[in-house]
């Protein structure tokens, strides 16, 4: 990893450079450093398998170069990047990029400027995680993997299921996922925002799938946090103990239920369906379900979410964007009544000139401003960190819904015939993402509930949710009151919520050829 | 001084110091049994524009290193590195690859002490513990050249900018009812170079061109988001002029983006259509079908998944319950049924050899509705006792390779597609895929199309939007009881699996194909 002392330097230099650069009339200088470390899981008790599949890292660092070029044909803007290369070199090297590439946008304003708020975060990161060594990596993963173990091993019910000891391994045990720990330096200055801004964030995280496959049943853990210290074996030990519980599945009738979603679904609904309706990106192309409606009811006014990206010990903080803006805390949904979007710089100034700004959000933004503050243009691509060599886009921090009045075993009580679903999967809008129409399967962590209590889990596999997500935010009857972090697959952002309820979830049979098999 | 500047070029310069780490400098690591070092460097040029306006242009490189070392005194276990690089890496090339070298086998070597503690503490438990094994192959020294008409180096960046902006402002005045426009293309090369401490030493050089286009058009049924691509291992006559090969057929990209254009148009003002509780006859194209083929056809067959390594992600397989329980030898879809997946066919999913030097092969899925074989790698060949047949690639050489789909597709037929859909006295006809939800193990499946079309009397009627089919992927292939002889390959440039999650461009196909399944509509 480059130091934020190096990046700083480089991006001091860079921007001076660009300064008395021909043509340059505007330049934003962006380097970072990433690492990405990961100790991924295979163990599989009745098949040959590795344990930790895949110690591993992908590590970049370099710099990225906006310029605004004042040509004879008018104003251009380009991009242009140079990966491992921090010297005045890599500078010119990008910007001749940039300056090749450069267009003509008839949308762009200004590279960002000032907000107004102030950065509220600095030094939240883990030195030790900076400084990671390979047996290090190699240790976690292998830590989480004897938490599941151990579960596993000292199962009464899997003794009793297998008959002795020396059989448990015939039941199909299998412990997945990984451990992966994020670590990420950049520094940015512009010729707008000429002092230079560093930011140092880490992040270390697990995501465990454990399976007793011949009982069909899946169990999930996961934990994360942003110490080293701080690390152990919770996920393994958790996604196994989930695995036992879930030992024993049946199958439904499709229908309508109400459903008790568990934090990884309310996690997997906000990825794939509500934060990009979020994103302001999305109003400006006309693809959100939200269309028209800032400042009115588009959920159960039990619902209300926000992202906060400035807020101490939560993973997906950051002191500052990758525009060099502060972070800080977005209401999105305030008690059903859509208050906010996600925005970046570029899209905020653009839909503040476009001809069809009200429209689209049904308010004027300019008497909205403080609906579509840029908080969130980040430069996040493929989980690799802060790249430097990508344009910010639009990514949530943390989404955070806020908590009800009721626990879990409250909610339960509530629901005469239902489910609790603990995991859902491939959650998609199956009709682009306005029309709001989504369909997923329940895969793990899932039970029957009759009469205010649960009485058997859920097989997986075996029901297909299709619905529309305007109507599961509108049918809302319960908010838990236990906010907790939990990860998406291949996600940005983190999802802190508690469990939610909702009524009249329609759901569908499916695979039962799979019994006969 | 600037650095030199970075090109395919750098291969030549670079291959012989990379054969020799791998071969020599690879045995001076004590413990390590065996590495591999893969390279890759890409050079391409891409523009993108949006309502008519010119959004980005870039002509850059990429250039980045993965290497893998198997390494334990006793047992064995795996370790591996990746690391992006650029022009200012080329000076001390062999010392990065050291390091990195170094680094593979380091985690190696602390993995398998670790794997060796736990085959003590855990007992049986552990026995399926053991040491990590790659299925023998044949070792190769090779060169292979891209195919291209126009080499994508020498197309001016003002070309690409010009044809995505005009194409942008064209579609978005084709009609009143769109509403926004996005319009992109690239067009590059990638060169590859592995080498292994087995003597492999491949040097593969691949020409990419795409373009993409997604309309949003809001009409009397509300609103149509439509997106498509179109593509080939071409160079940038793939966009201009189209594409005319036998099983690959595309219009230029100007009328491709028209097309979909009036497609959105069209649909946003058809009534869409409504779910049914009962199967129904549904006809699908071979744009749906390419979809479908990937889904459920491609995915269950990667043996990694069928082995567990994606549970936690991607999924398993409902093919393979364990080593003794599989439906290798079952039947598992009707006779008329036969699907493979073939690195020799044209298209995003062609190949010559993998990411770890074997030699690439057709793969016989299912034939004439008997399952009959896996995608693997030779880590998960050995685990099944088979040969490797080539279908173990990444995304970029910095990560680790997956088990991949190539060209994978349901074979073609001897039906003509007309009469197909003439003999229906009533059903459905699916036409271009757009959306796919699967069920983990992939034994279910609700995919929507662009188009649905009501057959009656064996004629095609109204058009509906918003529809699809959702099925058991056992009953619905079991199902089917015609497939055309109108084979298409398509390109898929976005299949997703792996953590951190890679996103790989690769080929599926198919003919029309007809079988029984319920109808999917809209939520609301």
């Amino acid at each position: 990893m480059v130091s934020t002392a190096e990046l700083a330097k480089a991006v001091e230099q860079g921007l001076a450079y660009l300064r008395s650069a021909e043509q340059v009339t505007e330049a934003e200088l962006f380097a970072a450093s990433n690492g990405n470390l990961l100790a991924r899981l295979n163990y599989t008790s009745h098949i040959p398998c590795n344990g930790v599949e895949e110690p591993k890292s992908s590590e970049s660092y370099g710099l990225g170069i906006t310029a605004v070029f004042k040509t004879e044909a008018g104003i251009t803007v380009g991009f242009g990047s140079e990966p491992s290369d921090l010297s005045l070199d890599g500078v010119k090297r990008a910007l001749e990029k940039a300056r090749r590439g450069a267009v003509a946008d008839p949308e762009f304003s200004s590279l960002p400027r000032p907000t107004g708020e102030r950065r509220r975060l600095r030094r939240y990161h883990d030195p030790k995680l900076m400084k990671i060594r390979d047996e290090e990596l190699v240790e976690v993963g292998w830590r989480v993997l004897r938490g599941s173990l151990k579960t596993f091993l000292n199962s009464p019910r899997l003794m009793e299921l297998a008959g002795a000891q020396d059989r448990i391994k015939e039941l199909g045990l299998i412990v997945g996922g990984d451990v992966t720990i994020q670590q990420e330096r950049i520094a940015i200055a512009s010729t707008a925002m000429p002092e230079v801004q560093t930011d140092e964030s880490t992040l270390i995280m697990a995501f465990i799938t454990a399976m007793v496959e011949a009982k069909a049943s899946k169990g999930s853990g996961c934990s994360a946090g942003t110490r080293l210290d701080q690390f152990t074996d919770a996920a393994g030990v958790e996604a196994a103990q989930n695995a036992l519980a879930a030992i024993g599945g049946e199958r439904i009738k499709g229908g309508k239920y109400t459903v008790i979603f568990g934090r990884q679904p309310v996690a997997d609904f906000l990825n794939n369906l509500i934060l990009p309706s979020l994103s302001l990106g999305n109003f400006y192309s006309d693809s959100s379900p939200f269309m028209g409606r800032l400042g009115k009811r588009v959920a159960s006014s039990r619902l209300t979410l926000y992202d906060h990206g400035a807020q101490r010990g939560l993973m997906g903080s950051k002191g500052i964007t990758c525009e060099g803006l502060p972070t800080g805390k977005t209401r999105l949904i305030q008690r059903g009544k859509l208050v906010g979007l996600l925005a970046s710089y570029y899209e905020q100034q653009r839909i503040l000139r476009d001809p069809r700004s009200i429209e689209k959000l049904g308010a004027d933004p300019n008497e909205h401003g403080g609906a579509i503050v840029p908080r969130n243009g980040f430069r996040f691509w493929a989980g690799g960190g802060r790249q430097f060599g990508v344009q910010p886009g639009i990514a949530s921090t943390n989404a955070i819904v806020q908590g009800g009045d009721q626990s879990l075993e409250e909610l339960i009580g509530t629901v005469k015939d239902g489910l609790l679903v603990g995991r859902i999967w491939y959650t998609y809008p199956i009709n682009g993402l306005r029309a709001g129409d989504f369909t997923c399967t329940v895969v793990g962590d899932s039970y029957i509930i009759k009469d205010g209590r649960i009485v058997a889990p859920l097989k997986p596999n075996t029901v297909r949710i299709n619905d529309n997500i305007l109507s599961i935010l509108s049918n809302i009857i319960g908010v838990g009151k236990e906010v907790k972090g939990t990860l998406v697959w291949a996600a940005d952002e983190v999802i802190y919520t508690p469990e939610i309820a909702v009524r009249n979830v329609r759901l569908d049979e499916i695979a039962s050829f799979m019994e006969q098999l | 001084m600037l650095a030199q500047p970075m090109t395919i070029q750098i291969i030549d310069q670079i291959q012989p110091m990379i054969f020799d780490l791998a071969t020599r400098y690879r045995k001076t690591l004590r413990g390590c049994r065996y590495a591999d070092i893969r390279v890759q460097v890409d050079e391409g040029q891409a523009a993108a524009a949006e309502n008519g306006g010119s959004k980005h242009s870039t002509r850059d490189y990429g250039f980045a290193i993965g290497i893998r070392a198997l390494s334990g005194n006793g047992v064995v276990a795996p370790g591996y590195f990746g690391r992006s690089l650029g022009a200012a890496d080329l000076d001390s090339m062999e010392r990065v690859v050291k390091d990195g070298l170094r680094h593979a086998h380091h985690r190696a070597l602390a993995n398998a002490e670790r794997k060796t503690s736990a085959r003590a503490e855990f007992g049986p438990l552990a026995d399926a513990l053991g040491s990590t094994t790659l299925a023998p192959i044949d070792i190769y020294q090779d060169t292979v050249p891209a195919q291209f008409e126009i080499d994508p180096r020498t197309v001016p960046l003002d070309e690409l900018v010009a044809l995505t902006t005009e194409t942008s402002k064209r579609t978005l005045a084709l009609d009143p009812h769109v509403k926004y426009t996005f319009i992109s293309a690239f067009t590059l090369l990638t060169r590859e170079l592995f080498c292994s401490s087995e003597g492999a030493n491949i040097d593969q050089t691949f020409a990419l061109t795409q373009g993409t286009c997604f309309i949003v058009a809001h009409g009397t049924s509300g609103t149509q988001e439509l997106y498509d691509y179109m593509g080939h291992q071409r160079g940038w006559e793939a966009l201009t002029r189209g594409v005319h090969e036998e099983s690959i057929r595309f219009p230029d990209f100007r009328t491709f983006c028209a097309n979909l254009t009036k497609d959105a148009v069209s649909l946003c003002n058809a009534r869409p259509l409504k779910a049914t509780d009962r199967e129904v006859v549904v006809v699908t194209d071979p744009h749906y079908n390419t979809l479908t083929a990937h889904e459920i056809v491609g995915h269950p067959t990667e043996l990694d998944r069928a082995l567990k390594l994606e549970t936690s992600y991607a999924g398993r397989s409902w093919l393979f319950r364990n080593l003794h329980e599989h439906q290798l030898g079952q039947p598992i879809a009707s006779p008329l049924v036969s699907a493979f997946s073939d690195p020799s066919l044209p298209g995003y999913g062609h190949y010559k050899y993998d990411h770890e030097g074997t030699p690439a092969t057709r793969v016989t899925h299912i034939d004439r509705g008997i399952f009959t074989g896996f995608m693997n790698s030779r880590q998960t060949a050995a685990i099944l006792g088979v040969p490797p047949n080539g279908s173990y690639k990444a995304t970029d050489a910095s990560l680790v390779p997956l088990i991949r789909m190539s060209n994978t597709v349901f074979g073609p037929g001897e039906r003509d597609p007309g009469e197909i859909i003439r003999e229906i006295p009533h059903g459905y006809y699916l036409v271009g895929h757009r959306t796919p939800s699967i069920a983990e193990s992939r034994e279910n499946f609700r995919i929507t199309a662009m188009k649905v079309y009501e057959i009656k009397n064996g004629q095609i009627g109204e058009l509906f939007c918003n529809g699809g089919i959702m099925a058991d992927t056992k009953d619905y292939l079991m199902k089917v009881d015609a497939v055309g002889n109108d084979f298409r390959l398509y390109p898929i440039p976005n299949c997703g699996k792996g953590q951190p999650m890679q996103t790989k461009r690769l080929g599926n196909g198919g003919p029309t194909m007809r079988s029984r399944a319920r109808l999917t509509g809209i939520s609301k």
